[in-house]
């Protein structure tokens, strides 16, 4: 650990700066998932050189870029194909996949289960804020019932994906969901996953304010983010009718922990009983 | 004792692909190349490498690009469908100029095709798979010998250029057994990869150096890059633009024919006084040779040009090799893919003739000998 | 020495492709340089199998054109050889799984392979009783050479019964020269 650990966190020292002003759209909830990962990572001691963020594609997938890190963004639902080859090549190097709802549960889908199942050393921060927002607001897989996008415009009639629930079915050794509203426990739960030796799924209930926002008519950024700690969308907004939204008893915190063998671990003693054969 | 073995080519691949120095081999099962995986899989832990089975053929590229990043020579192997999910990750290698080696174990197509058979249909695949302009180089091995020769030199080039470089191995050599003598093809030098080691300050992981290929951060030396398949700018970013977008996409394109001395590998003989010349590569080739002889014994003056390196194809080598040909012969286990690209560089007088077969057999010596002396009768 | 093409065929499950391997592992011994392709289809038992070896090469190509040698253990595989025997092709057959051979001006030599494997206690060594006729009429491969091969590739449990194969396959080929001269001639 770096005595970085006893300052005070400063996100100047982990930023690029020269990259601002950056992308994200005013009141996105990106931003502070990324303010709680640096956090996280200071209060850990961790180099920022032995340091790898691996993102893919969306607004999730372009906050890596502004790390004052080794920064990978790579192809649209396989950061976790790309975190496995370089964390198993560089066991030394701490690496972070960055994706978003879209990015690992649609088009990357089976790289998460199998990333869980095989319970490879490294942490993955879904960002979850139901949309495509970069593509300008196409319904998702976690996308709320009912909710408006480009693509459902006579609101979302498809089931959502429980990622957490879907994480720990599939064999991470650790799970847990977080909002951007409590940026202190959201911090503490990715700080917990990256010191987990092991797959750590790490859910963050984010907020498309521009896009996902807009289109439904949840108010402002401070509204939806407050919306979160009511633990159900707040019903109160324009034409959806009140009784469209149910609350959506949202569990936050550690969901699930195990000792499981962690893959590389696992592979080497595998290797070495070859070997004495 | 005599080094000779018998060795099934892709097994041979394997073992070059070890003797070329990689440690990190991803893939998944496919029909005809799964011999290269199951043949890392012992080899690679013997030499404390990495081989792991990914969940399908996207992740497995995925995971040697990431390896590769990290630092290991990385290598995957697959075939027909497989090359077709590999595609966008190759794209992304060859953008963000990451070494990798991709073999591809030709088997009959379209779609699920024939998977137990040769065929040689995914020629332009190999080059235009990916989106976009991109830099590729394409091998294409005629013999067990060759496999392991072809495949410590795809490691070489994709290091020394920072390109991915893909190996098109005729499903009909891959499982070839031959005699060969693998320590004699070893040269024990393999090429390693640049790797930044100017100052941290002010670095530029894309620089447009002399040699048009920018010595590599690695990952913990303190360059703390960035890497991402947009089009960026010589620090790595993101750029869009058209000023800086054109500078380095063109250096991005210039680069293999910068190194063209490196790149090009071509086998041919007797062309200079030929009347006709037959292109061939792979298994197509040794058919050729073979029937070549033939058509001498009888006094036709035949030339082969093979261009082991098939892309970048060797324009210049091979306008100079047909200059006095009346015709050329190009015979491919496809519906004719590398002749569209032969025809661009014919001279007036020159007359292109395919022979093709897509059935799941190879090209036999008589038939082309058969359509050799079709031909001249005709001419 | 000249080129020479042989082809082991048969249905999958009867062992031609150890067959090949012994023999040309006992071919390594002597030096000879080989091509080795094998049939190689989605199903593995019952199916065509075939194995084909090029031994020294005249002209570098490695697949088989023109047979000299072939071997076929079950009728499942005579058509797929029809257009590659010559007419001075030596055509061994299985007197019992093989009804009707390839017609033609070549040889045919038609055994009791597979029951010679029965009366030596294993029906599945009737592919290198074969490879014993086979190396007894061609002379493509010593007998020394091929007994090591048989040590270098078989598993040690059945090492004593391939032996025994091998030595029935020489002796089958020495049964049918005493019968016929013309034979003598071809070894």
């Amino acid at each position: 650990m770096l005595d970085q650990a006893k300052t005070p966190f400063e996100i100047r020292d982990y930023i690029r700066q020269q990259l601002f002003p950056h992308f994200m759209c005013p009141g996105c909830g990106h931003g502070i998932a990324l303010r709680a990962l640096l956090w996280a990572i200071h209060d850990l001691g961790i180099a920022k050189d032995d340091l790898a963020i691996v993102s893919g594609i969306g607004c999730s997938g372009r906050i890596g870029a502004y790390i004052d890190a080794n920064t990978f963004h790579t192809t649209h639902g396989r950061p976790l194909a790309f975190a496995t080859g370089l964390k198993l090549a560089r066991p030394d190097l701490h690496v972070i996949v960055i994706t978003g709802d879209g990015d690992c549960l649609a088009i990357g889908g089976n790289h998460l289960i199998h990333a869980c199942r095989r319970n490879l050393d490294i942490t993955c921060l879904m960002l979850n804020n139901e949309i495509y927002g970069m593509t300008g607001g196409q319904v998702s897989p976690t996308t709320s019932s009912d909710r408006y996008t480009t693509t459902t415009p006579e609101g979302n009639y498809e089931p959502v994906f429980d990622a957490c629930k879907l994480a720990q079915g599939a064999g991470a050794g650790f799970v847990g969901r977080e909002m951007t509203l409590q940026t202190p426990s959201l911090k503490k739960l990715i700080q917990q996953g990256i010191a987990h030796p092991g797959f750590s799924f790490l859910e963050v209930i984010s907020d498309c304010t521009e896009i996902y926002g807009r289109k439904n008519d949840l108010g402002e950024s401070a509204e939806m983010v407050l919306s979160q700690k009511a633990d159900f969308r707040s019903a109160s907004y324009g034409m959806i009718a009140d009784e469209v939204f149910q609350p959506r008893n949202v569990k936050t915190g550690v969901l699930y922990k195990d000792d499981r063998p962690e893959y590389a671990q696992a592979y080497r003693q595998k290797i070495a009983s070859r070997a004495k054969k | 004792m005599s080094s000779v073995q018998n060795i099934q080519g892709n097994h041979a691949c394997a073992l070059a692909a070890v003797a070329a120095g990689c440690r990190f081999y991803a893939g998944y099962p496919i029909t005809p190349s799964s011999e290269i995986a199951e043949r890392m899989s012992v080899e690679l832990p013997a030499v404390n490498g990495i081989f792991v089975q990914m969940e399908d053929e996207i992740a497995s590229m995925g995971a040697i690009i990431g390896a590769s990043m990290g630092g290991a020579k990385t290598m995957t192997a697959t075939s027909g469908p497989g090359f077709s999910l590999k595609q966008e990750n190759l794209g992304y290698a060859a953008a963000t100029e990451v070494p990798c080696v991709i073999i591809n174990v030709m088997r009959g197509g379209p779609s699920t095709g024939m998977p137990t058979r040769p065929a040689q249909g995914d020629v332009m695949q190999a080059r235009w798979g990916t989106h976009g302009d991109h830099p590729i180089i394409v091998l294409t091995p005629w013999s067990v010998q060759e496999i392991y020769q072809q495949t410590l030199r795809a490691f070489d080039l994709s290091e020394a250029l920072r390109v991915p470089v893909v190996v098109l191995i005729d499903e009909v050599i891959g499982h070839l057994v031959e005699s060969v003598d693998l320590a004699k093809m070893n040269t024990g030098n393999p090429v390693e990869r640049k790797w930044a080691d100017s100052s941290q300050e002010d670095f530029q992981p894309y620089a447009h150096t002399e040699d048009l290929v920018p010595p590599m951060p690695r990952p913990g030396d303190g360059y703390r890059t960035h890497t991402t398949g947009l089009t960026h700018a010589e620090n790595g970013f993101p750029t869009q633009d058209p000023e800086v977008a054109n500078r380095v996409i063109s250096r991005l394109l210039q680069k293999l024919e910068h190194h063209n001395d490196l790149v090009e590998c071509v086998n041919q003989s007797d062309c200079k006084d030929a009347e006709i010349v037959i292109v061939a590569y792979g298994i197509t080739a040794r058919a050729a040779q073979s029937a070549k002889q033939q058509l001498q014994g009888e006094g036709v003056k035949v030339g082969i040009f093979r261009p082991i390196t098939l892309w970048p194809f060797p324009q210049q080598t091979f306008s100079e090799a047909i200059a006095n040909a009346r015709l050329v012969l190009v015979p491919e286990m496809n519906a004719g893919q590398l002749i569209v690209e032969i025809e661009r560089y014919r001279n007036d007088s020159t007359r292109i003739i395919g022979l093709n077969r897509y059935d799941g057999e190879p090209i036999s010596p008589q038939q082309i000998f058969n359509k050799v002396k079709e031909v001249l009768q005709d001419a | 020495m000249s080129e020479t093409q042989i082809r082991l065929s048969g249905s999958g499950g009867q062992g031609l492709q150890l067959a090949a391997r012994i023999l040309v592992s006992g071919l390594a011994l002597e030096g000879r340089n080989i091509s080795l392709s094998q049939s190689y289809e989605p199903t593995s038992r019952g199916g065509l199998s075939r194995s084909d070896l090029v031994v020294g090469s005249s002209t570098g190509y490695p697949l088989v054109s023109a047979i000299d040698y072939l071997v076929i253990l079950d009728q499942i595989a005579v058509e797929n050889s029809l257009g590659l025997i010559k007419n001075d092709s030596t055509v061994i057959v299985d007197s019992e799984r093989v009804d009707s051979p390839p017609d033609g001006a070549h040889t045919t030599i038609s055994l009791a392979l597979i029951q010679t494997a029965r009366e030596i206690g294993n029906v599945r060594a009737a592919n290198v009783v074969s490879l014993g006729v086979l190396a007894g009429l061609s002379g493509i491969c010593s007998q020394k050479s091929l007994l090591q091969a048989i040590r270098d590739t078989v598993p040690a449990r059945f090492i004593d019964l391939n032996l025994e194969a091998l030595a029935r396959g020489y002796a089958l080929v020495s049964a049918e020269k005493s019968k016929d001269t013309q034979l003598t001639a071809v070894s």
